[in-house]
């Protein structure tokens, strides 16, 4: 059997008969939905008049935090998120009314309609701000290994600076949205765009004042996720449930764009400060990291998204001494939240950065310094909050895409090159990375299973994981097939239901497949279990002999035999059809924790990752000295996904990951005005890559003979951490920067390299020529 | 021909459809195609993903006739369509791509083949722009497809495998389900009336002339309509503000603006010709327009928009002026009083506004043919390349006498004021100094005098000024001889 299955969805997708929420037919009494939002960033409310906008024909209902019938709380961690504002705005973008009516024109009247008067507040708008007013949104944390601070102290040499990482938006191509139909009583019934059914069931049952028992939501597939829809979802589903509820009709709200890009959170902005010792050789001595992020107006998922960053800011080197300090401040701009990479993309950057930083400073290649200070394969080989980094394939890989790529060869092209071009230049970076799998917050790594075998032979998979175009299903589809022995046309996955798998964690944390693979081997398992008996003892009722015994009996190519005596077979249909007579349950639950993990929050020690997933990329840049314009002439990429269930899949999520980084690292840039509001609140000047911005050579491939014995199969994820590859085109830039003073001056450089970063980065560089200064100043 | 009231033809579904704008309570004549589409039962595989035509989900393709009576097939965005742009047309949507057997089209196949889908909601805009592609035959480069996929943004798969999938599949032929009933759709178009169209409901307007004479004649009476071809500018206003507009003239069915007329000395440019198309006209003998149409939003906004409609709007950041008034060129406008021909360098008076006067319309793009010995090169300046619009672009026009010095010099750029605008002084500057670095560098001081940009979404004033300098050098730099 073939692993290079198209996605299970794919026949739809491209017929367009793929539903998403707002295609879904829903009945003639469906009601639009219209969020209504704060223009303020922060601002005191005084008092609103809903009368005459409630008069405008068509509207439905229109509802405010006092016709709540349950809880005004929203927050997935800390409540501190309320549904619909009521004495306070916190951020432009804040819902203070829901509107349902027949249609959106209908809705947008009655909004105009809308009477509100506020009290302007003064708004703390950056971190910078935030930092100087002590605007915590909570105690620091910090992490440690060794005495940093002594260590420092004898580093021949010592560097330090501070390095800004951008927001950025999911721009998943559909925007929230999710369908509330009203069943008997106390029902209802969401259709979601949601990453995590489970939570937003307990969210809606908690705005609406029932119980989980009576909420049920579903999602058969998202256009596009990306961690913008682990929490934020959520929203979305609580608006159009309250909505449902106050008019007892189906209601429906999508977010129209610019309102979903002005409402939702983003990628975290950090700053972040270090302080490094390293000596002669580049070999890391000591480092100081404070991380700075933005978490906006309420806490979301902002701590767990700093702890992933507090891990992850030795990226793949061991650091003898390190000292990490967080702190999350709070803004008044929307609650960021989860986007791919978790906070690992921001101190990934800073570690690279820091690499390249020593790289210049003693003249030598910055891959000969990642080398060098990679995780040791038997020593050197725990990380600074107590992990030991096993199946360390950073060597291996290393050494072989330093040969496929044919790095040196052309650092040494691309060093000619720019000898003799003075406005454009080229550079080359080879990036790692490293990153934990599972989540942090240890409880979370559990998932669960429903199987259900009919009597045709066809069966039905439920999993708590969700479909958000990554594969999940596809893959799913194929370890049941596989741990059932039959064809995957026998297979269907469910649409995810949380009244058929509860209580369930979000699909996030690359844990996808993993966990609910496992959980679905696991009532797979007691299927076969079930079914080995029956069959066994009805071979046996037979009166063959030998007689058969159960652990003997197979499921392999759609039919299920006693391997010791394989003439007695059965058909797979067959048996399904015989096993109901005989009274056998065909539907069994499977349930799995991830085992081996055990994570310390308040020491900071521990080991929080059941495995780690390694890639690497070397990427080239041709940079437009006098525009700015970036070309990204070629990657290569070598991505370890162990023994891939699906290597279309993982090549497709690689390289889609990928490209998402170099958004995040190139032409992606959100940008606020004085007053708090969005500039960027829409494609027209948010832009992300389209498909002239990909490497015009792409080469991509899987590490081979890569077995992971931590994960389903043999497989290793690959969800998350390609995106951190997109970090090597962010240094090639600063690469070709540097080339400008033939590498003698560090560059002023932050992420994204947009072409303006770029040009104000050489323009200076120029001036610094231009008046001669020490060549190794460091800006 | 007598004005046809309230309802438009056009084809969809293999079959005839007359929409009557009289008989219904929720459509309008500035009701898009998109919407439209997703209000009917089957056809919610168009889907909608910014509503301004910068994603390309809503991508649909249009059949229309010919100058043999054949059909030829272009990808659009079904955001920026309002409805009587339908008039006489094939709307083809995902939905028609199978064939009657249920059969993946061949370009569906091949997304599938080569795992071009992820979370799939890009995939029906990306399917109709493939369509259209397969459908134009010849075997496109990696790079032609990279061009025509560059207006449908994918956040999940980073293109790759479509691209493969397009380079797989288109190889030619175009041989499909719909060569079989061509013939048939050809002659459905055929009888459509050709007569004028007027929609008028619930205070709205929408008047489609056939005629220049009948447009000229509409806007002498109504001179405050909103006049429109493409529509890709002022549909936002109507997708993105939500406003009622009360009156438009559409004049994307006059013949007499698809002109092209050429006397060896002067290219005269139709306004109502599409960038698509313009940019066959002018790819041999006006290099520069060319290369600066190529990076003109992407392929769906260059199948609607005009020459004349991006000069109308005036703005400050538009891509075509600063490179008409750099040919030396003219616009044509005509009223039903007559005809005038104005400067493009003296046609924009302010921001956003024009010489045009009310009851006008352009007509035409006058460009005459420069001597093989000028240099003029554009230069555009954006975020990303594709599908953005300038922080600021610099057409520049050089003209050096025998000895290398300068005896004419064009500096024109957008992005740098409220309109379009000369770098006069370090023209002034240049004029009659040798063309070398030195006299560049020097010049570049008297750009900076000549601006005062300003601060916004796209760029700062410094981003600004840095760069309008540096394009004269980056000029220099391409136009010294280095043989």
């Amino acid at each position: 059997m073939t692993k290079h299955i198209p996605h299970e969805s794919a026949e739809l997708h491209v017929s367009g008969e793929a539903l998403y929420v707002d295609d879904i037919s829903a009945s003639p009494d469906l009601l639009v939905g219209r969020v209504v939002y704060s223009p303020h960033a922060r601002a005191r409310i005084i008092s609103f008049d809903l009368t005459e906008a409630k008069q405008v024909p068509g509207v439905a209902a229109i509802l405010s935090a006092r016709d709540i019938p349950g809880h005004n709380q929203m927050g997935p961690v800390v409540k501190d998120e309320p549904c619909l504002a009521s004495e306070e705005v916190t951020f432009v973008g804040q819902a203070i009314f829901l509107i349902a009516a027949e249609t959106d024109a209908q809705c947008r009247a009655a909004e105009k309609k809308i009477k509100i008067s506020f009290e302007p507040l003064e708004p703390i708008l950056t971190l910078d701000d935030a930092m100087a007013r002590n605007n915590l949104l909570g105690p620091p944390r910090t992490m440690s290994r060794g005495d940093a601070d002594s260590a420092l102290q004898k580093s021949v040499h010592v560097i330090e600076g501070e390095l800004r990482t951008g927001a950025a938006e999911h721009w998943y191509l559909e925007t929230q949205s999710s369908l509330s139909i009203p069943g008997e009583g106390e029902e209802m019934m969401l259709y979601s765009s949601s990453q995590n059914p489970s939570e937003t069931q307990a969210l809606v049952a908690e705005v609406l004042g029932v119980q989980k028992k009576d909420v049920v939501v579903e999602v058969r597939r998202m256009g596009g996720g990306f961690g913008g829809k682990e929490t934020q979802g959520n929203h979305v589903a609580c608006w159009s449930a309250l909505l449902a509820h106050a008019t007892r009709r189906p209601v429906k709200i999508r977010l129209f764009r610019d309102d979903d890009m002005i409402m939702t959170g983003k990628r975290h902005r950090f700053l972040v400060r270090y302080k490094v010792g390293f000596d002669d050789n580049g070999k890391l001595e000591a480092l100081k990291v404070e991380l700075n992020s933005d978490a906006g107006a309420a806490t979301d998922l902002s701590f767990a998204i700093m702890e992933r960053a507090m891990l992850h800011c030795d990226n793949a080197y061991v650091v003898p001494h390190m000292h990490v300090v967080a702190r999350v401040w709070k803004t008044n701009l929307p609650s960021n939240t989860a986007f791919r990479g978790f906070g690992g993309p921001q101190a990934i950057a800073t570690m690279e950065h820091i690499i390249d930083r020593i790289a210049r400073t003693l003249h030598r290649d910055p891959a000969e310094i990642r080398q060098k200070n990679f995780y040791g394969l038997t020593n050197n080989n725990v990380t600074h909050y107590g992990q030991r980094v096993e199946e360390n394939r950073l060597h291996t890989m290393f050494e072989q895409l330093v040969k496929s790529s044919d790095y040196a060869e052309r650092r040494r092209a691309i060093r000619a090159f720019n000898a003799s071009n003075e406005f454009f230049k080229k550079g080359i970076a080879l990036t790692p990375v490293k990153f934990g799998i599972s989540f942090t917050t240890t409880f979370l790594n559990q998932a669960g299973a429903l199987v259900n075998i009919y009597n045709d032979g066809t069966v039905l998979v439920n999993h708590g994981g969700t479909e958000m175009g990554q594969g999940l299903h596809t893959k799913i589809r194929q370890i049941a097939a596989r741990e059932l022995g039959v064809s995957l046309d026998r297979i269907r996955v469910n649409a995810t239901n949380t009244s058929k798998v509860p209580n369930t964690s979000p699909t996030a944390a690359s844990t996808g497949t993993d966990v609910n693979g496992m959980a679905v081997r696991n009532a797979i398992g007691t299927l076969k279990e079930r079914i080995a008996e029956s069959i066994s003892s009805m071979f046996n009722e037979e009166k063959k002999s030998p007689t058969t015994n159960a652990v003997d009996i197979r499921f392999e190519r759609d039919e299920i035999f006693d391997s010791k005596h394989p003439a007695r077979r059965l058909a797979f249909a067959d048996a399904m059809r015989m096993m109901v007579m005989r009274q056998v349950s065909l539907s069994a639950t499977g349930y799995y924790r991830t085992p081996g993990i055990g994570w310390d929050k308040i020491k900071g020690h521990g080991t929080p990752f059941r495995y780690f997933a390694f890639g690497m990329a070397v990427s080239e840049v041709l940079v437009d000295v006098l525009t700015g314009a970036v070309t990204l002439l070629r990657t290569d990429i070598l991505h370890d996904a162990g023994d891939s269930v699906n290597p279309a899949i993982d090549i497709g999520q690689i390289e889609g990951g990928y490209i998402q980084g170099v958004g995040w690292c190139t032409t992606e840039e959100i940008k606020w005005d004085a007053a708090g509001n969005l500039m960027t609140h829409s494609p027209d000047t948010y832009k992300i890559p389209t498909s002239k911005d990909i490497p015009l050579d792409f080469r991509v491939s899987l590490l081979k003979n890569a077995t992971n014995p931590n994960a389903i199969h043999g497989s290793k994820t690959v969800a998350e951490p390609p995106l951190m590859l997109g970090i090597s085109t962010w240094l090639a830039i600063k690469d070709a920067i540097s080339a400008v003073t033939d590498h003698n001056v560090e560059p002023e450089f932050s992420l994204p390299a947009t072409n303006e970063v770029v040009l104000l980065s050489i323009e200076k560089l120029k001036c610094h020529t231009a008046t001669k200064a020490s060549p190794h100043t460091i800006a | 021909m007598t004005t046809k009231t309230n309802t438009i033809s056009f084809v969809l579904d293999g079959r005839l459809v007359e929409l009557s704008f009289a008989g219904s309570s929720t459509l309008t004549p500035t009701t898009t195609v998109l919407n439209f589409l997703r209000s009917l039962p089957h056809h919610r595989g168009v889907k909608e993903g910014c509503a301004e035509g910068d994603c390309g989900a809503c991508t649909v393709a249009l059949g229309e006739l010919g100058e043999r009576g054949e059909m030829k097939y272009r990808a659009f965005d079904s955001c920026l369509l309002f409805l009587p742009m339908l008039h006489g047309k094939q709307l083809i949507t995902v939905e028609n791509l199978r064939a009657p057997s249920g059969e993946l089209h061949p370009v569906q196949r091949a997304m599938v083949d080569e795992h071009g889908s992820q979370c799939g909601f890009c995939t029906p805009g990306i399917m109709m722009t493939l369509f259209a592609l397969y459908k134009s035959g010849g075997k496109p480069s990696r790079m032609d497809i990279a061009d025509a996929l560059a207006g449908n943004l994918c956040r999940c798969t980073g293109y790759r495998p479509i691209l493969d999938a397009a380079e797989k599949v288109c190889h030619g032929d175009g041989q499909d389900h719909f060569v079989g009933t061509e013939a048939n759709i050809a002659a459905m178009l055929k009888s459509i009336s050709r007569a004028s169209i007027s929609v008028s409901t619930r205070g709205q307007r929408y008047d489609q002339p056939s005629t220049l004479e009948e447009c000229l004649a509409l806007l002498n009476e109504a001179p405050g309509a909103i006049v429109i071809n493409g529509a890709s500018d002022i549909a936002l206003r109507v997708t993105k503000k939500f406003e009622p507009l009360s009156h438009i003239i559409d004049c994307s069915r006059i013949k007499e603006l698809e002109v092209v007329r050429d006397d060896g000395k002067v290219l005269s440019i139709g306004a109502g010709i599409r960038l698509t198309d313009v940019m066959k006209i002018v790819r041999q003998d006006f290099p520069a327009l060319h290369g600066m149409l190529e990076v003109f939003g992407a392929q769906q906004i260059r199948n609607t928009a005009t020459l004349g409609g991006n000069i109308g709007t005036a703005s400050p950041i538009g891509d075509t002026l600063p490179v008409v008034i750099a040919y030396g060129g003219s616009i044509v406008l005509q009223s039903s009083k007559g005809k005038r021909t104005v400067s493009a360098d003296s046609f924009v008076t302010g921001y956003r506004k024009t010489e045009r006067r009310p009851e006008e319309l352009i007509t035409a793009i006058e460009l005459p043919r420069p001597s093989p010995k000028s240099h003029i090169h554009a230069y555009k300046i954006s975020k990303r390349r594709d599908l953005d619009i300038s922080t600021l672009s610099g057409t520049f026009r050089l003209d050096l006498d025998d000895a290398g010095t300068i005896s004419d010099v064009l500096l024109v750029y957008g992005g740098m004021a409220d309109r379009t605008r000369r770098a006069t002084s370090a023209e002034k500057f240049l004029k009659g100094q040798l063309w070398s670095r030195a006299v560049v560098e020097e010049a570049q001081r008297h750009i900076d005098n000549d601006f005062a940009p300003i601060s916004d979404v796209r760029g700062s004033a410094e981003f600004r000024r840095i760069a309008a300098r540096n394009l004269l050098l980056k000029f220099w730099f391409e136009t010294i001889d280095r043989g």
